[in-house]
């Protein structure tokens, strides 16, 4: 699936490479000096087997700066996040940016409006609405959590349900920590492959693994490295440190701490699985200082995130990212904050971010909100391209033909050729004179919530009957095994 | 009385400055200032006055932290000298906080059990991840006056209605109140489980505790 390409992809960072040479310094010395919590004896060891040194009873690891560097030069520059048709393949570290969906608490109903927990039908609806849109090119969870399900099969029960409505590709953080979630994730994501050296060879997943910050490593995230590299999964490592608060309140103090932790979880993937692909990726809110509460629409999230892609462009690795507002309604503030976040990524070069249909925080998702993301996504994408110029585009020759006025180019083949290439056509956005649009109109919101109602009723699942059987096979299983 | 009130004065902004050093050496200064006197005026007029702004949005969180650990410090000081004296510190009730097992967000709740020490409760902190039983029993050991429980995770806070039922088996509901605090909690959710109020932030919490232990 092509991603949206440009020569602006790549062009506008949060720190120039000089600083992005200064915080690579400080990282190593953090990592040395200060080193990492480890909470985990498995972690320990591949540490220490990796050259580094463990202190306070191996519960203290301390990296070096050689240590560092060799595990960057087994990490792969790039990975694809396959689909389960080869025409959803996304290519991540290549130049190409990506939107995928978000996800919420709680949803806010698209037929009705009403917001409320989530369930099982909507996980549902979810997968399908993002396999329908053109500009949704992967998935993170269609919805945080199903709350007509037991919790302890939760996680399955999301996954299944996913993988049987879209062939897009997905991406998961760990979720309720049930005893078996680990084991029966990876099998649902190897019956949709079609078995686990499908699996291998086509990983459809991108798996995530996180620091408890500040600067731990912990058992549940070793857990989940494990789990994702020995099914072959692709890896995107990172953080959640809050600038304020788990991390220093200086932008460049919180580029130091992140990155370093973000360093110490390549270097222990790679001492598990040379060679196994990994990214990094922007989390890094900061807090507000009224509410306690994490901000990802303030200007400092993103500015972190294009650090982070700086960081990772230094380091020939990609970097994905978390686009959403905080604003708890469908207003002005989310339009504006959305929208920075999302050009701002896309100028860094970000491979992937997940946003559509994400609103409020992580608070809400709403299906009328990723057809409008889908639009936001179009024209971040159209910006990337910037001027085009080669000599066609140049147009010298039509110039000259038209001449001066009474000259005019509506008449001109040249202007039949290349309107539809050169400009953006919304399909949402309003482009009518006032007294037109005064006349009769229909609202943003409602023109996205009739374009969501018309993709639930015709947009069936792409994914094979038979496939889809087995899941639910394995779910039944699921179910007996651990419910009733 | 007009005496020291100058010096209460420094005390209080020493507080408000979040100056520990200032602080602590005003206190050593002041020996021979009856120290009963110097908790109500100075330290708590400053954490007050902290509080105050806070809730007007003139200071933010890291001001209400570092007033709350500056009174701390200096509350501990005091202490030695009340009780090297004979007397007591008036202490409003033990609250036992914590945030609940599943959640190690731990920010919220540590400003809250500043705040309430700051305003004269004597706060024993659980700390983060916290069992339902240990809740239950730390409050019958300490004989607490209230049960404080925190979270940030939606799918964790049922375990408050869990700590409450504990509270009603160990046969302590009666004498125990339950507050209950953290983003994702509602008056519709603590009226669910039972809980006797919700602390929105840390200021709305000392109000509460106020009005639930009758001060």
């Amino acid at each position: 699936m092509e991603g949206f390409t440009g020569k602006r992809v790549g062009s506008s960072f949060a720190l120039t490479e000089e600083e992005c040479r200064r915080v690579h310094a400080a990282v190593v010395r953090i990592l040395e000096k200060g080193g990492m919590r480890c909470d985990d004896e498995r972690a320990a060891k591949l540490y220490e087997q990796a050259g580094c040194t463990l202190e306070d009873d191996g519960r203290l690891v301390k990296i070096p700066e050689q240590v560092v560097a060799d595990a960057f030069t087994t990490c792969p520059s790039g990975f694809t996040i396959h689909g389960r048709e080869p025409k959803n393949d996304v290519a991540i570290g290549t130049g190409e940016v990506h939107f995928a969906t978000m996800t919420g608490r709680y949803i806010r109903d698209v037929r009705t409006g009403e917001r409320r927990k989530a369930t099982r039908q909507d996980a549902v609806e979810g997968a399908r609405m993002a396999d329908a849109l053109e500009n949704v090119h992967g998935l993170y969870k269609s919805v945080m959590w199903i709350y007509d399900e037991p919790k302890i099969i939760n996680s399955q029960i999301l996954v299944g349900e996913m993988m049987k409505n879209t062939t897009k590709g997905m991406t998961w953080v760990y979720n309720t920590g049930a005893p078996n979630e680990i084991p029966d994730l990876v099998k649902l994501w190897q019956i949709a492959a079609g078995g686990a050296e499908a699996l291998r060879e086509r990983p459809h997943v991108l798996g995530h693994v996180i620091v408890n910050p500040p600067r731990v490593i912990d058992v549940n995230y070793t857990d989940w490295m494990i789990g994702f590299a020995d099914a072959g999964i692709p890896i995107t490592v990172y953080s959640a440190t809050m600038a304020g608060a788990t991390g220093p309140a200086t932008l460049a103090g919180m580029m130091v701490q992140v990155i370093a932790e973000t360093v110490a979880l390549v270097v222990l993937a790679q001492a598990y699985k040379p060679g196994h692909p990994l990214c990094f990726c922007s989390f890094n809110p900061s807090m507000d200082m009224r509410t306690g509460l994490w901000s990802f629409g303030n200007p400092e999230y993103s500015t972190l995130g294009t650090g982070i892609a700086a960081m990772a462009r230094y380091y020939g690795v990609p970097c994905v990212a978390f686009g959403n507002t905080d604003s708890c309604d469908t207003d002005q503030q989310a339009a504006y904050e959305k929208a920075m976040v999302l050009f701002n990524y896309a100028l860094a070069g970000i491979s992937l971010t997940w946003t559509l249909s994400g609103t409020a925080g992580f608070n809400f998702c709403a299906w009328d909100q990723m057809v409008v993301d889908n639009e936001v996504a179009a024209f971040v994408g159209h910006y990337l391209k910037g001027i085009r110029v080669d000599d066609e585009r140049l147009s010298e020759e039509t110039i000259l033909k038209v001449g001066p006025l009474p000259g005019s180019y509506m008449h001109e083949e040249h202007t039949r050729r290349w309107y539809r290439d050169e400009f953006l056509m919304p399909e949402l956005s309003n482009r009518e004179f006032f007294e037109t649009w005064e006349r009769g109109h229909t609202e943003l919101q409602e023109k996205a919530k009739q374009k969501a109602l018309e993709i639930l009723d015709t947009h069936e699942s792409p994914v094979p009957g038979e496939v889809q059987d087995e899941i639910d096979e394995y779910l039944a299983h699921v179910r007996r095994r651990d419910v009733e | 009385m007009a005496e020291h009130t100058e010096y209460f004065d420094r005390v209080a902004q020493a507080v408000v400055d979040c100056d520990k050093d200032t602080c602590l050496r005003l206190l050593d200064e002041g020996g021979d200032i009856d120290p009963l006197e110097i908790l109500e005026k100075g330290l708590g007029k400053g954490i007050r006055r902290i509080g105050d702004d806070f809730g007007a949005g003139r200071v933010f969180l890291p001001e209400l932290i570092g007033a709350a650990d500056v009174m701390k410090a200096g509350v501990a000081v005091l202490d030695e000298r009340i009780k090297a004296s004979g007397r007591a510190r008036e202490s409003l009730g033990k609250i036992v906080i914590g945030t609940v097992r599943g959640d190690i967000h731990d920010i919220g709740k540590s400003v809250v059990a500043s705040m309430l020490q700051a305003n004269g409760y004597d706060v024993v902190d659980l700390g983060i991840d916290v069992d339902e039983a240990e809740f239950v029993r730390v409050a019958q050991e300490e004989k607490a006056a209230c049960v404080g429980l925190s979270s940030l995770l939606t799918l964790q806070i049922e375990n408050m209605g869990v700590v409450i039922e504990k509270l009603k088996d160990a046969g302590i509901r009666d004498q125990v109140k339950v507050i209950v605090g953290g983003a994702p909690v509602t008056q519709e959710f603590a009226d669910e489980i039972g809980a006797d109020a919700v602390g929105y932030d840390a200021a709305d919490a000392v109000a509460k505790m106020k009005t639930l232990l009758g001060h």
